[in-house]
């Protein structure tokens, strides 16, 4: 038994992870994964600071997707303060949140295709991408971290020539990703790198507690947050999933959940233009404790927060889907034959470092440092 | 000289996060776009310390990697540019609080610096192809002459 180290800095890693591979010959037997290079502790910083600052720390827990993690904890102050937003800003909320979804998923796509040797659908991907990164900057002024939400709504308001070029870039759109899917779905090459690879049965699902598009393509389609919340409810989402469970699958249920988002954007900015008034309400903000829960492209996001009187933030807890996933991981090893199929597994469950790191010990010389102490 | 006049336009570059948020490394691996195309100038992107000219790091310096940024930086070969991306890198940025150690400048020696949270990829493609060359070139000359006078 001989094994292989991969990462912290790897050809395939976007962030540092140390993924420990035990190898029997070729195939890989178990997976020690080790995490805590990117804590930097934003919990911590969060307590004691005004939630109108705590918003931009909630931002900066992961760059890929930092909007869904302003919008819950909008949302979640919201709850606890009973605030009602305007119907405007609902809308305006769920369009950039399914921008940012589609740009997660493709470059989700990407990262495999490119782990599976397939650099001209991954090229393709990102420059389809590219498309989504105008939108985003033109409703809301920068292409990641955007800053679009404040307590209370929105911050900027989209006029008639911005909803005709989301219009017509989401037709483009459509056209060039659809290409795109067809030749993923009829690659013979593709299945044979990713078909019956890394398979997650749906009885597995349950003991690793997976989430996200890899629980929906383990036949779990009730796990998406989405048909919980109100506003896609009237939007009238319907969730995709799949049963085979493989990375073939997982890929899949992130392609059609991207044609799924621009359906939702098309409908919520026909939603939209009826509806009349501020895009922001002023915000009281009472004291207490709440939970909000969100689907994140990856899965569930859970704020679990408490506020005084003000909104001086006392104690916050985020959980975020990416620890669920790499446990699940290790069951999909069973079935990779290589060490190759084994990268490509990991790049396939689309993990998110910087959002999975919350507490840890540092081990040096075998003696554990808790941060916080000034390191040696 | 092989740097000088060769290589001036193959440039090797190593991606190191340091625990930012992401932000900077999607936007690095947006360069790779059609649209931007870093490799059209000759940078390319591999993540392989000991064959790199250039590396950019992203994000404030956390504890655990203010020891393996010094080991990666002495693995780069020599002559070699550091390159900080982002507001983190510069000086900590939003997590100045938090448990890090702050900007890339207080490990190890920064040659440039892109200021932004993120910086567009347009200016990353642009800072390197600035920086890059000359830099590189003008150390091989340093370093050439003090080997005439076998001082290394």
């Amino acid at each position: 038994m001989s094994t292989v180290p991969i990462g912290p800095i790897h050809p395939v890693l976007k962030e540092p992870l140390r993924i420990k591979l035990v190898l029997d010959g070729e195939k890989p037997v178990d997976a020690e994964i080790e995490m805590g290079y990117v804590h930097r502790g934003i919990e911590k910083i969060m307590e004691g600071k005004h939630c109108h600052k705590g918003i931009h720390l909630a931002e900066r827990v992961c760059g890929i997707c930092s909007y869904i993690h302003t919008m819950t904890f909008a949302e979640c102050i919201e709850h606890i303060s009973k605030i009602e937003i305007p119907d405007k800003a609902r809308y305006l909320r769920v369009i950039t949140c399914e921008l940012e979804r589609i740009h997660s998923h493709l470059i989700a796509s990407a990262v495999y295709n490119l782990s599976i040797e397939h650099e001209t659908l991954a090229m393709w991907l990102l420059n389809v991408r590219e498309i989504v990164m105008d939108l985003m900057e033109m409703i809301s002024g920068n292409r990641i971290n955007m800053s679009y939400n404040v307590i209370g709504g929105v911050r900027r308001d989209i006029n008639r020539e911005m909803m005709d070029e989301i219009y017509k870039k989401l037709d483009e759109f459509e056209e060039e990703i659809k290409n795109i899917i067809e030749v993923f779905e009829t690659g013979p090459l593709i299945a044979l790198r990713s078909k019956d690879i890394g398979i997650l049965p749906y009885h597995e699902v349950m003991r690793t507690r997976a989430v996200g598009p890899v629980c929906r393509a383990s036949g779990l389609p009730e796990s998406d947050w989405r048909l919980r919340h109100a506003t896609y409810q009237e939007l009238d989402f319907k969730p995709v999933w799949r049963t085979e469970g493989d990375n073939f699958a997982r890929m899949m249920v992130r392609h059609e959940e991207v044609l799924e988002s621009v359906r939702l954007i098309r409908k919520a900015l026909e939603y939209y233009e009826e509806c009349s008034g501020d895009i922001r309400v002023k915000a009281e903000i009472k004291g207490g404790k709440g939970v909000w829960k969100n689907e994140a492209h990856r899965g569930e996001v859970t704020y679990k927060m408490e506020i005084t009187d003000g909104g001086i933030i006392k104690r916050i807890m985020i959980r975020t889907p990416t620890v669920m996933n790499l446990e699940a991981y290790k069951y999909m090893l069973k079935t990779c034959p290589t060490v190759a199929d084994a990268v490509s597994t990991y790049t396939s469950i689309d993990p998110c470092i910087s959002c999975t790191e919350r507490s840890i010990y540092i081990v040096k010389d075998g003696k554990e440092i808790p941060v916080g102490v000034k390191h040696p | 000289m092989i740097k000088e006049l060769f290589r001036k336009r193959s440039i090797h570059v190593c991606v190191v996060n340091t625990g930012g948020c992401n932000g900077c490394d999607i936007e690095i691996v947006s360069c790779l776009s059609p649209r931007y195309d870093i490799e059209q100038y000759g940078i390319y992107v591999h993540n392989n310390p000991r064959e790199a000219d250039v590396l950019l790091i992203t994000g404030p310096v956390t504890l655990q990697w203010a020891e393996r940024l010094k080991e990666i930086y002495e693995k780069t070969p020599e002559p070699k540019v550091v390159v900080a991306v982002g507001a983190c890198a510069l000086s900590g940025g939003i997590f100045k609080e938090g448990h890090v150690i702050g900007g890339v400048h207080k490990v190890i020696p920064v040659d440039a610096k892109i200021p932004g949270c993120p910086p567009r990829p347009s200016e990353i493609i642009e800072t390197i192809l600035k920086v890059a060359p000359k830099a590189i070139a003008m150390r091989e000359k340093l370093i050439k002459e003090k080997m005439e006078k076998n001082e290394v």
